[in-house]
Formats: C-alpha cells, sequence, structure tokens
C-alpha cells in the first residue's frame, strides 16, 4: 500500500468514522432531512413563477390577474419559510429515537421551545409614515426559514437532552397500571416538558435585557454569519469539496458525513438566494446546496459521469466495459456506488487523483463563471440531487440555458482530468486480462 | 428468509436488490429484500433476518450491530468488490452464510 493509502487508512477513516458517527450531527443530518421533500415541492412552484421567457410576467397577469405570482407563491411560503419549524421537530425526533426517549413527544416540546426562543411581534411601517410600530401577536416568518434555522438546530439539541437527562433521571409522573401507553407517554412527558419550557423562558428572558435582544440576534452574529461568510467563499467551497471526496477516497460517504456540519450553511445559502429571487434583487450566494450537487457531483460524488461514458466507449478491457454498462444507468441520475467500489476509486492510487482533482477543478471554473456573469448562479430553487446533468443545470437556474451549458462546460473539464488517468486504468485491466504480470508498471 | 439492505440514502442499495432478488428466483428462494436508508432501520429491522450495510456507511457499523444484537439477527457490511459490481448472487450468498451461522 503506498504512502498516502496508510495515511488514509490510518489517520483519515476513524477521524471521519467517528464525526460521522457522532450521535448530534447524525440528528442534525437525519432531521433537517425532514425539511427537503418540502422545500423541493416549494421549489416547483418557484420555477412556475419565475420562468425566464419574455413576456411571460404580462401572459399569465392576463390570465390569472395582477397578483398571480403572490398566489403562486403560497406554497412556497409554507414549505421554504418554516424550514426551521420543521427542522427543529426532526432533530429533535432522531435525536429522542438515538436515546430511545418518546420521539413525538421530545419533538413537540423542542417546536414549542423553538417558538418560546422566537419574538412574538414584528417591525411595520405603514405606508406614508416614517417611524416603524411594533405589530404585536405574530410569528415573523423570516424568524421560522432559513435564518431561524441555528436557533432550531440548538434548541432541539438542547431540549431534547434535557428531556432525556430527566427521564434518565427517572423524574417522571409514574400511571397506574391500566393506564393506556398513549396517556402514560403524554404524563412522562409533562415534567421534562416543563422543565425545557421553563430553561428556554429564562434564557429569552434573560437574553432581552441584553443589547442582542433575541436568541436569534446572538445565534447571528457568533455563528451563523461566520461560518456562512466562509462556507460560501470559493476557499470555503474547494475544502467542502477537499473533504467530502477524501471521505469518498476512504470508502465513507463524504457527502453524508460532510453533510451534518455544512448542510445547514449550504441550505441558508440557498434559501437567501431564493427569497432574493423573490424579492427581484441579486442573486446574493455563488456557493450554496445546488453549487455542489448539481453543478459538480454531477454523475455522483468525484464528477463520475464523464468516466462512466469513457468505460463504454473508450475501454479496451472486458472489465472497464462492464463495469461501463453497470456503471453509466445510475450515473446519469448521479448516484455511483458501482464506480467508487467497482472500479474501484477507494484506495486507489490512481483513479484518486482524478476523482479529486476533476470537482476542485469544476469548483473554481463553476466559481469564476459564476462570478464574472458568464454562468447564472443557482437561484435557490432546490433540485432533487438525483436530477440528470443539463436538465439540472437548467431548473436550479429558473430555466437560464446559461445554467445547462456551465455543466456541460464542466463535463469537458471533467473528461480531460479523468482521461489521462482511465487509459492508464484501462490498460492495467487489460494486462491483467491478457495474464502477464507486468500490470504494475504504470505506478 | 428476509435480507435488509441499508445505506445513505437507500439508492444504491436498491440498484443491488434487484440484482438479488433475481438471483434468489433463479435458485428458487424464497426471499424478502429491500433496502432503506440508514434513519430508517429502525422500522424495518423488525421484519428482517439479516441487516447488511453499504462499505460506504460502514461508520454505522457499532451503532447498527446494537440494533441487531437487541433483535437477534447478524449484521455486517457487504463486501466492497460485490456492492461495486453489483454481484446479486454473492451478496444473496454472503447473507445466508450470516443466518446459516
Amino acid at each position: 500500500m503506498s504512502k498516502v493509502n496508510v495515511f488514509l487508512e490510518e489517520k483519515v477513516m476513524p477521524v471521519a468514522g467517528k464525526i460521522a458517527a457522532q450521535r448530534h450531527l447524525q440528528a442534525l443530518r437525519d432531521g433537517i432531512i425532514l425539511a427537503m421533500p418540502l422545500i423541493i415541492i416549494g421549489s416547483l412552484f418557484l420555477i412556475l413563477g419565475f420562468l425566464p421567457i419574455p413576456g411571460y410576467n404580462e401572459w399569465m397577469a392576463s390570465i390569472f390577474g395582477e397578483l398571480w405570482l403572490t398566489k403562486l407563491t403560497y406554497p412556497v411560503t409554507a414549505t421554504f419559510d418554516i424550514m426551521a419549524l420543521v427542522a427543529t421537530f426532526g432533530i429533535a425526533y432522531r435525536l429522542a429515537e438515538h436515546y430511545k426517549v418518546d420521539p413525538l413527544s421530545a419533538g413537540a416540546i423542542s417546536l414549542s421551545a423553538f417558538v418560546l426562543a422566537t419574538p412574538y411581534f414584528t417591525m411595520f411601517t405603514p405606508a406614508g409614515t416614517e417611524a416603524a410600530i411594533e405589530v404585536t401577536g405574530v410569528l415573523p416568518i423570516a424568524l421560522l426559514g432559513s435564518k431561524g434555522l441555528f436557533v432550531g438546530i440548538l434548541i432541539a439539541l438542547l431540549s431534547t437532552e434535557i428531556f432525556r437527562y430527566i427521564i434518565k433521571k427517572g423524574l417522571v409522573i409514574k400511571m397506574p397500571d391500566g393506564v393506556p401507553p398513549s396517556v402514560s407517554k403524554s404524563f412522562i412527558a409533562l415534567f421534562p416538558a416543563a422543565i425545557v419550557i421553563i430553561v428556554v423562558w429564562l434564557l429569552r428572558l434573560i437574553i432581552e435585557m441584553t443589547p442582542f435582544e433575541s436568541l436569534h440576534n446572538i445565534v447571528g452574529q457568533l455563528l451563523q454569519e461566520p461560518l456562512s461568510v466562509f462556507g460560501t467563499t470559493l476557499i470555503g467551497a474547494i475544502v467542502y469539496v477537499l473533504l467530502v471526496h477524501l471521505l469518498w477516497v476512504c470508502g465513507l460517504h463524504g457527502a453524508a458525513i460532510i453533510g451534518g456540519i455544512m448542510g445547514p450553511i449550504m441550505l441558508a445559502a440557498t434559501d437567501e438566494n431564493r427569497l432574493a429571487l423573490q424579492a427581484g434583487t441579486e442573486i446574493p450566494n455563488i456557493v450554496n446546496m445546488q453549487f455542489f450537487e448539481i453543478f459538480i457531483h454531477m454523475g455522483g460524488s468525484g464528477a463520475t459521469l464523464m468516466f462512466a461514458i469513457m468505460m463504454l466507449i473508450f475501454a479496451k478491457s472486458q472489465q472497464s466495459k462492464q463495469l461501463g454498462k453497470l456503471a453509466i444507468g445510475p450515473g446519469i441520475f448521479n448516484i455511483n456506488e458501482p464506480i467508487v467500489f467497482g472500479a474501484p476509486i477507494v484506495m486507489n492510487p490512481i483513479l484518486m487523483i482524478p476523482f479529486i482533482l476533476a470537482p476542485v477543478v469544476m469548483a473554481i471554473s463553476t466559481f469564476v463563471f459564476m462570478q464574472i456573469g458568464f454562468a447564472p448562479k443557482a437561484t435557490g430553487i432546490a433540485v432533487p440531487w438525483t436530477t440528470p446533468p443539463i436538465i439540472g443545470g437548467l431548473l436550479a437556474t429558473g430555466g437560464d440555458w446559461r445554467g445547462g451549458m456551465m455543466q456541460a462546460i464542466n463535463l469537458v473539464i471533467a473528461f480531460a482530468i479523468y482521461y489521462p488517468f482511465f487509459k492508464v486504468w484501462d490498460k492495467q485491466n487489460l494486462q491483467l486480462e491478457k495474464g502477464t504480470e507486468d500490470d504494475k508498471t504504470s505506478e | 428468509m428476509n435480507i435488509l439492505l441499508c445505506c445513505a440514502a437507500g439508492m444504491s442499495t436498491s440498484l443491488l436488490v434487484t440484482k438479488m432478488e433475481a438471483y434468489a428466483k433463479e435458485q428458487g428462494l424464497d426471499c424478502k429484500i429491500w433496502a432503506v436508508s440508514a434513519n430508517e432501520v429502525n422500522n424495518h429491522v423488525d421484519d428482517a433476518d439479516v441487516l447488511l450495510l453499504g462499505p460506504q456507511v460502514r461508520y454505522l457499523l457499532p451503532k447498527m450491530k446494537k440494533i441487531g444484537e437487541e433483535k437477534g439477527i447478524p449484521v455486517d457490511l457487504i463486501n466492497s468488490v460485490h456492492y461495486g459490481l453489483i454481484k446479486g448472487d454473492e451478496v444473496v450468498k454472503f447473507a445466508r452464510s450470516l443466518i446459516v451461522s
């Protein structure tokens, strides 16, 4: 085994395994997934609302009236804008499941705790006046969406930890036998829930006395902003791509592991773009969830789609050809485990080079092209990661053909990077098949 | 014989399911084979006689082994070469060997 492989096997793998199995990160990742189907549904309405066809707006207005866009985007509010609510419930549920305490109760309690941490008023400036007035009796929907995501995460983890701690201590109201289980379950949750609510209530009272005024402001200024500033830069994107692919080279699901940490930041960046699209202002974030899922991971992590096509068309060895046939179908939908484990790319000194290099170069090219305005930024439309390339780029940019073109350019880049390595690898396979012994010459 | 597979999203393991079913049918084995994502395992494990993990989620093995022990079923990783080449026959054989032993 080469030095690189020894390093990966001994140093990277165990750390990655620990991070991935860390219960809070796991709950975070699995809990946020609960919001994803909703966000994708919301995206369908976004696509319809913002088709870049000249005269589309006027045409829709002539059929459905001036308010057509407002009405069309009702479901967007009910999906994107409650992202934090759904995630809070989901994360608490998954964490409680891990601890084997009642997940439904834990979810409900943290939902309530999350609302408790949210200010119940918003500032509103009536038309024709200068001064903003305080409107009470409302939950600002902005704080239930991506802006509240980090608060939701913290509250879900905190409240479920308290919930578990109290239950494990046995401080619960026990009902006598004969009481239906669902009734006794809700009584079990009673005392822990009270503690959670009191803790978060005190927290809110204390924070309201500070200049921060709300938990959302604290989390925003101390956590979310610094993290997103780094995460949405080119350097941040490259670090992310490197980490994901280094893990995959070790045979571990890189995107799933890093997703626990970076997922919320990328989701928030996607949502900022969505809000800008709806408001008609400039799209702020080049780097967001779709930047990776749609423009870089084409064919799966490592941008292996072109590699699969090479195997299908240019392979001389039987093994490479067979794998090409096996991999192309799933590859079109960005699933590439057959290649990663079949080629294999895992711990393979030759193929791991393009597998890491191609996505890094593609991240740079995508970033630069979007920066100079040659390609459009992803507009906050959440396209499922299984959407085939070209179509994915079109949809993620709201139907802009240059989104598909950006993907095509990246495919050409991937082709150029993979090709020399593919040749070496194919030749090795061919020599092995011929039964010659000197198949190690290429190292 | 009920074989449950799991990976991160239950996508790539479901490719394997099709191949495994074909082999099982060919051998005349009465098998139920299905794939789920890692966070759904808890809801499916009661119906399973064996739980197999995709190699890319091998960091979940300790957690899944614990679940397996509670239910009294064997839990193991799928060989990564068999996984990559989607060798349904080998994986079915592996699953059987786990159940028998």
